[in-house]
């Protein structure tokens, strides 16, 4: 190998990160200017979910669970909003809480999303979700990981003493039917972390409660496990999942424009590791380590 | 939604593409003081949030029912409070006491539901034959419980990989391999998607794609 090939192949192994990382974001721009609509394929975990959800009506009540944060918005929150509003469609009645101190921004954005939610002080309109009794928000239910998520199954009202408001939850109607894990139909977690694992541990051991999952891609593959063993009933895999979801319900939310970014930017990542795989066998004669 | 037209919101989403800009100008570019900017920004902004949320709960949950004669809540107060000695050389051994309550609490609890969970469901669920499956349900059975064996096999530490072990072992380790690789796949896309997020909200506050 000449000297000038060499060069070319050791260069090849090691491109600036600079020139990747502006690859990527000048790439990424072109899918949501001019999307490429890439076909999306429905995941078996998906689809589990919502016909879970198909069979829930007006008499069940499902726990939403936030302990995604704001950060997490690209992967969870397409994912959160589709599920929301099948529960919506459904009529199911909806209790949403999360452990993140930031989960008020998220509310906010679902809320945003589903404007059929509406606050105490906003009017209500046929189809709407009155607030108190046909859904409620907890707010922030602060530290205690695991023994907290225990204690909300055990006896919410020993667990939780009044709403995101400051209204005593014994005066809010929708609470006053729910005594604990037993009494909801199914818990949606939403997850960058370890909660998920203690809604199964807490609800679903122990009470059989029904959990789905709508967490962070990372943590997919750690709960197929529980999925197979019948103790997560559906997952959603990122915003992948949100696209998926978002197609059942027939319609291209933010999950579905970023599918084709996400789709771009794998792309790239693979031709870089091509590239930067090519350059390192071609040099390895060469180098010393 | 339409485009933000109150002029706090308008403010709120430009500030949110700046900082953007200033975080991304490390990979992009270098350190530089405007990433050092909106990193202690955001560490700041996040306690700010913190400090509040906690005031709120605290009079929710604590004050609320204190002052409501729930008498019972001055002992979580308290229990809070020792906590507080940490810092104190003099007086640390009393939150002591607070962190090994802490801790027993939280084994116990986790341990109560992980011995189902964790262990019994899922060995049960490993070894269960799909019978009335698909093959491709049989093939997953078979890969699951054949790479459960090898796996634990390469951590058997006691007996050397050699002879009639070294198969097992090998291929334990290739199916860890496989296994970690699926979750650096899995990584990468969470990272693409926060980057594709953030992509989105820029052209989203430059007008160039419609608001969410």
């Amino acid at each position: 190998m000449g000297e000038a090939e060499r060069s070319i192949w050791i260069k090849l192994a090691e491109i600036d990160r600079r020139i990747i990382y502006w690859s990527l974001f000048l790439l990424l721009i072109i899918p949501f200017v001019r999307p490429l609509m890439l076909p999306v394929s429905i995941s078996e975990t998906t689809l589990a979910l919502y016909n879970f959800i198909e069979k829930l009506g007006p008499d069940d009540i499902v726990v939403i669970g936030i302990q995604s944060g704001v950060s997490a918005w690209p992967e969870c929150l397409p994912g959160l909003v589709a599920a929301t509003r099948h529960l919506v469609s459904r009529n199911v009645k909806i209790i949403i809480w999360g452990f993140y101190t930031d989960v008020d921004m998220t509310m906010n954005a679902i809320k945003a999303r589903v404007p059929q939610l509406k606050w105490p002080d906003e009017e209500v309109g046929p189809g709407d979700y009155k607030y108190g009794e046909d859904w409620v928000y907890i707010g922030l239910i602060p530290a205690g990981g695991e023994t907290v998520v225990a204690a909300l199954a055990d006896d919410l009202h020993a667990a939780i003493k009044a709403d995101f408001f400051g209204t005593p939850i014994t005066q809010i109607p929708l609470l006053q039917k729910v005594k604990g894990a037993k009494d909801i139909a199914l818990v949606i977690t939403s997850d960058t972390g370890d909660y998920g694992w203690y809604y199964v541990r807490q609800w679903n051991a122990r009470y059989g409660t029904p959990i789905a999952e709508i967490g962070i891609a990372m943590i997919y593959s750690e709960f197929v496990p529980y999925y197979k063993a019948g103790q997560v009933i559906g997952m959603l895999k990122g915003v992948r999942g949100g696209a998926e979801y978002e197609r059942l319900l027939g319609y291209a939310g933010e999950g579905t424009q970023r599918m084709d970014a996400l789709n771009v930017s794998h792309l790239l990542t693979i031709f870089f590791i091509i590239i930067g795989n090519i350059g390192y066998f071609a040099t390895r004669k060469y180098r010393r380590y | 939604m339409p485009y933000p037209t109150e002029p706090l919101e308008i403010l709120g989403a430009w500030v949110g593409a700046l900082l953007t800009i200033f975080i991304y100008s490390y990979i992009l570019w270098r350190e530089n003081y405007a990433f050092r900017w909106a990193e202690h920004t955001y560490i700041a902004s996040s306690f700010a949030v913190a400090v509040v949320q906690a005031i709120r709960i605290i009079r929710n949950n604590v004050v609320a029912p204190l002052m409501g004669g729930d008498m019972r809540y001055i002992m979580p107060i308290i229990l809070g409070l020792m906590l507080y000695t940490l810092p104190f050389r003099r007086f640390r051994w009393i939150s002591r006491y607070v962190v090994s309550f802490l801790v027993g609490i939280g084994f116990g609890v986790s341990v109560r539901g992980a011995l189902s969970a964790d262990i019994t469901r899922q060995i049960l669920s490993s070894v269960t034959a799909p019978l009335g499956g698909t093959p491709m349900d049989w093939f997953n059975f078979i890969y699951v419980s054949l790479g459960f064996v090898f796996i634990v096999s390469y951590f058997t530490f006691t007996k050397e990989h050699t002879g009639w072990y070294y198969v097992p072992t090998k291929i334990g380790r290739y199916l860890l391999m496989l296994g970690l690789g699926v979750y650096f796949g899995n990584t990468v896309q969470f990272r693409m998607a926060m980057l594709s997020g953030r992509v989105q909200y820029l052209l989203q506050v430059f007008k160039i794609i419609p608001w969410p």
